[in-house]
């Protein structure tokens, strides 16, 4: 369960004071699709990034399995990262010049698994994605849905509990988008796997579980919508009621 | 993340980017090539300076004074002092304290040294060869059996061993003077030639007596034969002619006879002056057994100073060690060149992985180990440059040496360059060490970088 209680970020100082979040709070259950929906400018990045605790908000709480992740020391908070969290981004970030092993094994690194546990665990992640006979390939020469499903496999090959997928689809065409989805969304059914994706697409967010709409750095609405049950439902949202 | 993964994720980075990586360890390998032919050049040459005391030297040979201030450089004592008869003053007012043969009846009576030599002042008015009427002047000098001689002709004497006493024996470039002089048809023909050398008495101050008389019997020449001083002809043979070794420090520039030659020579050319049996210095062989070290100790101790073999090898190792550290000093600099090169491809490295960097710390990567990525960046670099530069100045220094041997004429099996695995293997460390320095401040960079700020798109 993710928990966020009155997370307020501002940039800049004084006069020219710029209120990227104010006072959010929310809960997300383990295994639910969330999508933190909002224009340019209205702080869904920089919830993401308070989320992930790469970003360090002046007030308020993150709560991942009972713990409070802005208290941690960068040490442990980059433990959390390397071991619970993964990152899909709009620009996949991909390291053109390092083979598909290579970039689907960083993480695995990073988070120091031994050597000889690595490869089963990469073959495993881009088998996910349908990349198996693409390992030894260099990741330049995959086209920019390839690129993605990389971005993907080296997003799931620690199994982390929480993914974040920043604008999964911002770069691709319709149909490659929707292989995408499709993959984000199994994965997040199959392994009950948290999955936040930060859109402004009202397309992608109306496929996930629930809804989180950003204005000014509040949210202006939430709501839990499921494709099988298609009622909106109105949520408590910080501690005040909004009209969905 | 472990520390074998980033040495390899480093790696690859480098050569995903052969051309830079390449270039600025180049830049390393010309320091690096400098320092090892520095340090190949300086092996070298200890080795053979060390070739040329052990063949010149008698390990337990000593080198004996009474005045420091020959070892020392220094001008010995200068200005107004008391008059001392052991004294020496040579031009220039310097006075040297001399030993005189009571020194050496001293010195011949220890029981840690042995063959106690003075060394003579021999000086000759001329000598002539047989055969020719022709008249030279040569430096004469005591035949040193302490040290190794090459026989171009003839036999020498086992080392250790003095020459006869009718004896001489001169170097290869006498020999080869006198065949152009036309003395000799070769420098076989010289062996076996008597040599006679003229040896003048100083003169005497005459008495008043010899004076008078010299003036009763009224002739001038009789004056002339008073103040002149007497002469007196010795007469040797060749008995050998010593080659010029490669290994030979004294260039071998006189012409040599036995010590008890060499001293009847030298008292008969002092008797009557201040300089009659007194010596600047003398040789002296350290008993079998005997630390040559801590004789020269005890002698230093009894008021003579002495230097052994050793010291003068250290002498030979000074200069060398000054002309290493200047062709070391040039390749310092051009490490120190090198080192901003490193720093700034790596500035540029990090500003171009700007999104890994993020992309890396997002993931939860320690900023601590970003750091070490590209420490290690460097360091690969610093060996890379290291490794080029020292392997080529191997290479070239292989094939290099047996021209310089023949240019310098150092003589068979001696090289001045000498490669050695573990100097080389501790500069390319010392180069890492320094790269990763050089490292440094690009690596804070990269650890300092905000993974937002890094992994916001276009």
């Amino acid at each position: 369960m993710i928990e966020v209680k009155s997370l307020a970020k501002t940039y800049g100082k004084k006069q020219n004071v710029f209120t990227a979040l104010d006072d959010v709070s929310f809960t997300i259950p383990d295994g639910a699709s969330v999508a933190i929906v909002g224009k340019s400018g209205s702080g869904k990045s920089t919830l993401m990034h308070a989320m992930s605790g790469l970003d360090r908000p002046q007030t308020g709480e993150v709560i991942i399995d009972g713990e409070d992740i802005l208290q941690l020391k960068a040490k442990e908070v980059d433990r959390f990262r390397a071991t619970k969290m993964s990152f899909i981004f709009q620009s996949f970030f991909v390291q053109a010049n390092e083979t598909c092993y290579d970039n689907v094994s960083l993480p695995l690194e990073i988070a120091g698994v031994p050597k000889k546990e690595r490869r089963a665990k990469v073959q495993k992640a881009l088998e996910a994605v349908e990349l198996a006979d693409k390992i030894k390939s260099k990741a330049r020469n995959l086209s920019g849905g390839q690129k993605q499903r990389l971005a993907i496999a080296r997003a799931i090959v620690n199994e982390p509990t929480i993914l974040f997928a920043d604008e999964p689809t911002g770069n691709l065409d319709s149909s490659t988008g929707e292989i995408i989805e499709d993959l984000l969304f199994d994965y997040n059914k199959k392994n009950g796997t948290t999955l936040i994706v930060v859109t402004h697409d009202p397309d992608l967010a109306k496929k996930c579980d629930m809804q989180l709409f950003i204005k000014d750095g509040k949210i202006a609405l939430a709501t839990e919508h499921h494709e099988k049950r298609p009622t909106v439902k109105k949520i408590p949202v910080g501690g005040r009621r909004v009209q969905a | 993340m472990k520390r074998r993964d980033i040495i390899r994720r480093a790696g690859r980075s480098l050569r995903q980017a052969k051309a830079r990586t390449l270039l600025t360890s180049l830049a390393i390998a010309v320091g690096a090539f400098t320092l090892t032919l520095s340090i190949a050049a300086g092996e070298g040459s200890r080795q053979y300076a060390d070739k040329l005391v052990g063949s010149n030297v008698n390990p337990r040979a000593l080198f004996i004074v009474k005045d420091n201030a020959l070892f020392d450089g220094g001008p010995g004592q200068s200005g107004l002092r008391e008059y001392d008869p052991d004294v020496a003053t040579n031009q220039g007012g310097v006075a040297l304290k001399q030993l005189t043969q009571a020194d050496i009846d001293k010195l011949t009576a220890r029981d840690d040294i042995e063959d106690v030599q003075p060394i003579y002042q021999l000086t000759i008015d001329y000598l002539t060869i047989e055969g020719s009427d022709k008249k030279f002047v040569s430096e004469v000098a005591r035949y040193d059996s302490s040290i190794r001689n090459e026989s171009a002709a003839g036999d020498l004497p086992p080392l250790g061993t003095d020459l006869d006493t009718q004896d001489v024996v001169m170097p290869e470039s006498f020999a080869e003077a006198l065949v152009k002089a036309g003395v000799a048809t070769s420098v076989q023909d010289v062996l076996g030639k008597k040599v006679t050398l003229t040896v003048a008495k100083p003169a005497s101050q005459p008495t008043d007596e010899q004076l008078q008389q010299a003036l009763a019997s009224g002739s001038a020449a009789a004056l002339q034969r008073l103040t002149r001083g007497e002469t007196k002809e010795v007469t040797f043979t060749v008995s050998a002619i010593t080659k010029q070794s490669s290994t030979a420090l004294m260039a071998g520039t006189a012409m040599q006879l036995s010590s008890e030659q060499a001293k009847s020579i030298a008292d008969y050319t002092t008797q009557g002056t201040s300089q009659y049996q007194k010596y600047t210095s003398a040789t002296a062989l350290a008993k079998e057994g005997k630390e040559p070290e801590a004789v020269k100790q005890a002698l230093s101790d009894a008021g003579y100073p002495a230097q052994t073999a050793k010291d003068l090898q250290n002498l030979l190792f000074t200069i060398v060690n000054i002309l290493q550290g200047i062709v070391a000093g040039f390749g310092v600099l051009a490490l120190f060149a090198s080192v901003f090169g490193i720093i700034n491809t790596q500035y540029i490295s990090v500003l171009e992985r700007t999104q890994q960097i993020g992309l890396m710390k997002a993931l939860g990567m320690r900023s601590r180990d970003v750091a070490k990525l590209f420490r290690y960046e460097a360091a690969w670099i610093g060996f890379l440059g290291g490794a080029i530069g020292a392997g080529l100045a191997w290479a070239i220094g292989t094939l290099l040496n047996p021209w310089v041997t023949e240019q310098l004429s150092l003589g068979e099996g001696n090289a001045i360059l000498v490669f050695q695995p573990l100097p080389i293997a501790a500069l390319i460390l010392a180069l890492v060490v320094i790269a990763v320095v050089a490292g440094f401040f690009p690596a804070r960079k990269a650890a300092k970088l905000d993974p937002i700020e890094a992994l916001r798109t276009e």
